[in-house]
């Protein structure tokens, strides 16, 4: 077991439990603060996978923005508005049987597979890559995204103003 | 174009803000080093007072001038063939000063004992550095004689009190004795002035 | 790099890995902290005339030394209502998230913690951390103090990342690169060649850089500085409104870790303005070491000036924060929202244009 694997099990472990508890969870503010974990072991994963600006965007739009938006909002309204928030399991038979389903389905899927083995190359510096795709190869694409979020932002801001 | 104007002029006096606080940087701090560096107390300053005990007749002024009553004063009048010697300013002392104590944790430093006193003698000192742990060590004893010797005189007192009452008991005796026969009025006269004295100095 | 040297020393990568991330924080930031907290009292003492911290040494140099010994013997209150798990992690969590930012701030030429071509953008993220932090810490204080602290403190660090980005930006569209320790280097070590003066460019298009370069400087410095929560924007700790903030309920050690993390980001924010406009480490005059031949006075030298401005700028936050009062909350949103991104956009719209079409 090298060092990289100890510390991909490390960044596992930690997702996969933090996303434990968010589910398990009772209060909603500390769900809240475990995705914060989550998140947090996922962006490590994609950095093992040679993904870094994948991973550096997963910390920016997740944690620096999701995740606040969310324990704002999740803050804002636990206490303010009387309103109880569900945290409770219901319908607990129907769901686990298909949780069952569809995990056998999956844990079936992967053991069946014959996965192909690669030497894994040496992660490169993605960046410039991304880049030059992003503005020369799918320009048209990624400038349609960007009209679709700024329509979004605008119907947002209209909403808000009524 | 005010939206533009607002932006340079916001600019510009941050700028000026700026150089004032940096001139002051280099302005010297009128901080004062205290315990190492004490700094000027003026004329006429108010502080812990103190009691020149020589000089002291005992005659309650300062105490009753007090308004928070901080002084207290115990005297005892001195029995003929005693010594108390002379004020500075040529008084004739005829009181033992038995206590005479400050409680400068009441004191509020308005200076009203000083100006009554006739010799001079409690005055404002520039010692202001007297904290203690403990408020009774703030009360103050200016008294010089030793507890022993307040006892003394205090015993000396009565036993002439005493002696007193003894030799008046005599001589009214002997007045009776004398009335009797002659009497005399002018031993009389001399009784009352007597006992118009004593009765006060008791009650204190 | 000192990396090789530490692999050559230690005979293993993880030995020199984990020495090298440790370096930062006993050789620069524990140093740093004690030192600019005691420039802070100085500073402000003599902006108003005062003389601060005298008794501790000569003029209260070991005044910070104490400080941290008295913080350290300090009891660790914690009151009953806490949250108890988020309440002991939420310090950790800010300074993880500003500690980490030095990761990739070049501290000299040879000495800078990961070489990844994502710096700019990794600062950013990770500033994420010390967001959340801060939330935590809030909330799990069970304190409307420190609630109210850190929902400001949020939303004031969110919005003023927009206006940093977008000049980062610009910095990424002058010089192609988002390493800092590329951009570092390409800022050769002459004063003129850095970026507040147009970059190492030629011609018009350096001219026409000059005042868009400064107008940047300016908008970066102002908003990292209220990144970093500092007066004139220190609304989230408003010691007349908020007590103190979100670390109202900390004592002892947990404070101290915040504690240390301001002082930490205030470096790193000052950091960042100098690596992204003046140059990073690079002296402003060529090298010592180039003149007398000696190679390995260089980098001690970069070191030199790479301390020498960070701790320039962290003076001029200072001086600031003596200068400036507080703002109203609607006064920092207005200046973000409609001075900081605004013109941030039109220099960004106007240094593309240019490195287009000259
Ligand atoms: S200064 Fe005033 S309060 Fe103090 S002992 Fe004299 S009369 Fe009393
Ligand atoms: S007024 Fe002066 S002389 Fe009289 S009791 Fe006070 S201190 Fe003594």
């Amino acid at each position: 077991m090298t060092t990289y694997d100890i510390i991909f099990y490390l960044f596992a472990a930690v997702t996969l439990l933090s996303a434990f508890f968010v589910v398990t969870n009772r209060n909603i503010v500390h769900s809240a603060f475990y995705l914060l974990f989550t998140f947090f072991g996922v962006a490590g994963i994609y950095v093992m996978l040679g993904a870094d600006f994948v991973a550096i965007v997963q910390l920016i739009v997740y944690v620096g923005g999701i995740l606040i938006l969310l324990l704002f909002g999740v803050m804002l309204t636990n206490k303010i508005t009387n309103i109880e928030i569900k945290t409770d399991s219901i319908n607990a038979l129907p769901a686990s049987i298909v949780l069952g389903l569809f995990t056998g389905a999956l844990g079936a899927a992967v053991l069946n597979t014959n996965w192909k083995v690669v030497e894994s190359p040496a992660p490169e510096a993605t960046t410039t890559a991304l880049g030059n795709l992003l503005i020369n190869e799918y320009a048209l694409i990624f400038e349609l995204l960007g009209i679709v979020l700024l329509i979004a932002m605008i119907g947002a801001a209209s909403m808000a103003r009524k | 174009m005010t939206y533009f104007l607002k932006f340079w002029q916001g600019l510009g006096t941050i700028l000026i803000g700026m150089k004032v606080t940096f001139r002051h940087l280099f302005i010297p701090a009128v901080t004062i080093q205290y315990p190492s560096v004490k700094p000027e107390l003026p004329e006429r300053e108010r502080n812990r007072l103190y009691v020149n005990m020589d000089d002291c007749i005992g005659c309650l002024q300062c105490a009753r001038a007090c308004p928070v009553d901080c002084i207290e004063i115990e005297t005892v009048k001195s029995i003929p063939g005693e010594d108390l010697g002379k004020t500075s300013n040529g008084k004739k002392k005829a009181l033992w000063v038995t206590k005479f104590d400050i409680d400068i944790a009441k004191c509020c430093y308005c200076q009203l004992c000083v100006f009554p006193c006739p010799t001079e003698c409690i005055y404002m000192t520039d010692v202001y550095e007297f904290s203690e742990y403990e408020r009774e060590n703030l009360i103050f004893d200016f008294v010089t004689l030793t507890p022993d010797e307040r006892q003394e005189k205090k015993k000396n007192y009565e036993e002439f009190l005493i002696k007193k009452e003894a030799e008046k008991a005599e001589a009214a005796r002997k007045k009776a004795e004398e009335a009797a026969q002659k009497k005399p009025e002018n031993n009389k006269e001399e009784d009352k002035l007597n006992d118009k004295d004593d009765k006060p100095k008791e009650q204190e | 790099m000192i990396y090789d040297w530490l692999f050559r020393l230690t005979g293993s990568e993880t030995a020199a890995a984990i020495i090298q991330s440790l370096l930062p924080l006993f050789l620069f930031i524990l140093p740093f902290a004690l030192f600019a907290v005691l420039l802070e009292r100085k500073v402000s003492a003599h902006m108003q005339d005062r003389l601060g911290p005298m008794r501790v040494g000569y003029h209260g140099i070991l005044q910070t030394v104490a400080d941290i010994i008295k913080l350290v013997q300090k009891e660790d209150i914690v009151a009953k209502d806490n949250d108890r798990l988020f309440f002991d992690l939420s310090p950790v969590i800010v300074f993880t998230g500003s500690y980490a930012a030095f990761a990739v701030i070049p501290f000299s030429g040879i000495f800078l913690g990961s070489n990844i071509d994502l710096g700019l953008i990794y600062i950013v993220a990770v500033t994420g951390l010390v967001v959340a932090g801060i939330l935590m810490g809030g909330w799990a204080s069970n304190n409307k103090y420190s609630l109210l602290g850190a929902m400001r403190a949020a939303a004031q660090i969110i919005s003023y990342e927009i206006p940093t980005l977008l000049i980062i930006l610009v910095v990424i569209m002058v010089s192609g690169t988002l390493n800092l320790y590329t951009l570092s280097e390409w800022q050769t070590s002459y004063f003129w060649n850095w970026l507040i003066l147009g970059g190492p460019v030629f011609g018009i298009e350096k001219l026409l850089f000059i005042p868009l370069m400064m107008m940047s400087a300016l908008i970066i410095f102002t908003s990292t500085l209220a990144e970093v929560n500092r007066t004139p924007f220190d609304i989230p700790e408003a010691e007349s409104e908020l007590v103190s903030g979100y670390h109202t309920e900390y004592s002892g050690m947990k404070f101290a870790m915040f504690f240390l993390a301001e002082y930490a980001n205030m470096f790193a924010v000052a950091a960042i303005v100098s690596a992204l406009f003046f140059g990073g480490f690079q002296s402003p005059f060529g090298y010592l070491g180039d003149l007398f031949n000696l190679p390995w006075l260089i980098p001690i030298e970069q070191f030199f000036w790479f301390t020498v401005k960070g701790i320039f700028f962290v003076f001029v936050q200072m001086w600031l924060r003596w200068t400036l009062p507080r703002f109203r909350v609607d006064q920092l949103m207005t200046f973000c929202w409609k001075y900081l991104i605004p013109f941030a956009f039109v220099i960004l719209i106007i240094v593309g244009l240019i490195t287009v079409l000259v």
